[in-house]
């Protein structure tokens, strides 16, 4: 059972550690500020309010959209990392290979992008990368590809050093997920959720870093031997199964910040049920087969794939954010908490991830599907839970931590102002999306109609508000990571945990 | 020393003595599917049953330029690429060297290394490498399965596709008993020799 020790001392980072999650954590909070810039600008350059040229549009698309998911991955590994290191052997090289490969990998992104004129989007679709109609050569391509490998792989080592910490501790992952309990048997209470969630990513997200690196490599091999076609619906369909695990890997590892933090704040148990572990259970297959919802448009795939994509998408967040938010709730009922940064940004999380998750499962439904999938629905939703939902979710371990180093948990003057302007900015912003979607605005487009622009304006005013909090907390946790620990402040107990 | 010690310490070069004799090498080199799918698997096989009969003195100096059985695996995988590639595979049987390099090599190179260095690497090492072993499985039988012509000029098309297919087929199995035994399975994750 998590810990309601506000700071206990197995958390405590001290020396590598201590500057390897600061690593993490800094360079996570910058890149989406960049990111954000970059998505800001885009927006602006549809309202016409900026002008950027068509073929910079597409280069800025696929760097913000590369770039997020990457980075949106790499603060919850760090998430993932901080509270499974308590209850399992991690061996920091592998955390610190994951970053250096994850750089690696960004550099060859970025050097594909800004400098190959790379623009065939984060989902490099076959046979797109080989055809840049002279916009870019197939080699920036095959940089980009090579990016996401070493990004693939450092990932792969971290979760195979998870696993060996796992199974040393609880002998199989099956044991780990509690699938020993589900049929009967009295549940260990002290079985750390933590472990889990982290075992049921270790799985899915491996497969799905298996099917990636397959298309990668086959994709590698057509770009310098292009009479080797592969068959571009398969290449789709392996893609959609990476980057769709790949990018909800994200949320299930998030989601442990929850488990761990909130009842820390309410100062009520959260304890594991078998409800909770039939949850995971069953989002752990779920969520390795939900990824044919991507392919709903096309038609040539099998029915029964895309009927499986369909049932799946109803499916697969569902058990896992009604026990999520369902225990959340119940822990946070007659708690007295006190609304300081990290509960704020804890609900703020549980709400974005449940309303931008009923927004996918509406367009996971074939018939919708058909006729949302190419407007700005799909990036309205899926907006909705990285925005208000993940980065929620990677924020409130952030300004725990921060909380740890200052006089317990952060509740500024300024936190307070920030907090609102985050919220109001990307409600309007993720608003402005679907409002485009529902008025069949399509997405992914440099130029759009005059009366396309209302939902643009409004979309980029909200983007403002988003981009300046988050400024705000970036600067705030960095400098905040950045202070020594203040001296004899491990152990502020809930009941202490005032702003 | 025993007899199942002797036979032990004999059963890799009793192996490649057999697997050298021209009708079994004629046999296994009739398809495509034997050659790559169980000449050269057995072949590696016979350098794995070698490490025996290695020298004290190099048993004791190699850990030292194998930390975590890494360079060994390093080398294993760049020689298996090797005979991986149609080209490679086509020129062993036409030229006589090169049937010579593979005899030698595979064994050598890939069976012993392997055997050397997987008992000192870590669960990190080995899964990387089994993961690699299953994705090479799948890129492998999708080129020869999608292949539009004949990659070795002496195999037949329809030999080659069959081979394709088999090795999306052991793909798949590896990957389901890798799942099997980490979900269900008894894994000794500290099992692992330190050298």
């Amino acid at each position: 059972m998590a810990s309601l020790t506000m700071y206990p001392d197995d958390e405590h980072l001290t020396g590598s550690a201590r500057f390897a999650f600061n690593l993490y954590m800094i360079t996570a909070v910058l890149l989406v500020v960049v990111f954000m810039l970059v998505g800001l600008t885009m927006r602006m350059s549809q309202t016409g309010w900026v002008g950027v040229p068509p073929k910079f549009f597409y280069q800025l698309l696929s760097m913000h959209g590369a770039g997020m998911v990457g980075t949106m991955v790499l603060a919850t590994t760090a998430v993932m990392w901080f509270f499974l290191r308590k209850y399992v052997r991690l061996h920091l090289w592998a955390f610190v290979t994951n970053y250096v490969m994850f750089m690696a990998g960004a550099l060859c992104i970025i050097f594909a992008v800004f400098i190959g004129g790379y623009a065939a989007l984060w989902t490099f679709l076959y046979p797109l990368p080989t055809h840049g109609m002279g916009m870019w050569s197939p080699h920036a391509s095959a940089l980009f590809m090579l990016g996401y490998l070493l990004i693939g792989v450092g990932e792969l080592i971290f979760y195979l050093d998870a696993a060996a910490g796992i199974i040393k501790v609880h002998g199989n992952l099956g044991r780990a997920l509690g699938l020993q309990w589900l049929f009967g048997g009295d549940i260990n209470p002290d079985h750390p959720k933590t472990v889990v969630a982290s075992t049921s990513m270790i799985i899915a997200n491996s497969l799905g870093i298996l099917a990636g690196a397959v298309v990668l490599v086959m994709s590698l091999i057509n770009i310098f031997f292009p009479q080797v076609a592969i068959d571009a619906l398969f290449a789709k369909t392996l893609i959609y199964w990476f980057g769709h695990m790949y990018i909800n890997a994200a949320i299930y590892m998030g989601v442990i910040a929850i488990y761990e933090l909130l009842s820390r704040y309410t100062g009520k148990p959260y304890p594991l049920s078998r409800v909770f572990l039939w949850g995971w259970a069953a989002t752990t297959v779920l969520v390795i087969i939900v990824f044919p919802h991507h392919l709903l448009m096309d038609y040539a795939e099998p029915h029964w794939f895309l009927t499986l994509g369909q049932f799946a998408s109803w499916g697969s967040g569902f058990p896992v954010v009604v026990v999520t938010v369902y225990g959340a709730l119940t822990n946070l009922w007659r708690s007295n908490i006190r609304w300081t940064m990290p509960p704020r940004l804890m609900i703020l999380a549980l709400f974005g991830w449940v309303a931008g998750g009923f927004g996918a499962i509406l367009d996971g439904t074939i018939r919708i599907n058909l006729v949302m999938h190419n407007t700005q629905w799909v990036p309205g939703h899926f907006h909705f839970y990285l925005l208000l939902g993940v980065l929620a979710m990677a924020l409130s371990l952030m300004y725990h931590e921060v909380g740890r180093r200052t006089n317990g948990p952060p509740n500024s003057g300024s936190d307070r102002v920030g907090f609102p302007v985050y919220v109001i900015g990307g409600l309007i912003f993720v608003f402005a999306f679907l409002a485009g979607g529902h008025a069949s605005v399509p997405r992914r487009m440099a130029e759009h109609l005059q009366a396309w622009t209302f939902t643009d304006k409004l979309g980029s005013i909200g983007a403002m508000l988003v981009v300046l909090a988050m400024l705000y907390f970036a600067i705030r946790i960095t400098a905040g990571l950045l202070r020594s620990s203040r001296s004899g402040g491990a152990d502020v107990g809930a009941a202490d945990a005032a702003g | 020393m025993t007899v199942s010690s002797r036979w032990q310490s004999w059963r890799g070069p009793a192996l490649w003595c057999v697997l050298v004799l021209p009708p079994v090498r004629g046999a296994l080199e009739s398809s495509i599917m034997l050659h790559m799918l169980v000449q050269i698997p057995l072949l590696a096989v016979a350098g794995w049953w070698l490490s025996p009969l290695l020298p004290k003195h190099l048993t004791d100096t190699l850990p030292a330029w194998n930390r975590s059985g890494i360079s060994g695996i390093v080398l294993v995988s760049v020689v298996a690429l090797f005979w991986m590639l149609p080209r490679s595979m086509d020129a062993a049987l036409e030229v006589p060297w090169v049937e010579v390099a593979k005899f030698a090599s595979v064994p050598l190179l890939m069976g012993l290394p392997l055997a050397i260095s997987w008992p000192s690497a870590g669960f990190v090492v080995r899964g990387v490498y089994l993961v690699e072993v299953v994705a090479t499985a799948f890129r492998m039988g999708w080129l020869y399965l999608i292949s539009p012509q004949r990659l070795c000029s002496n195999y037949l098309l329809g030999d080659q596709q069959g081979l394709g297919k088999a090795m999306l087929a052991i793909g798949a199995a590896i990957c389901l008993l890798l799942a099997w035994k980490l979900m269900w399975g008894h894994i000794d994750a500290d099992g692992v020799r330190r050298r």
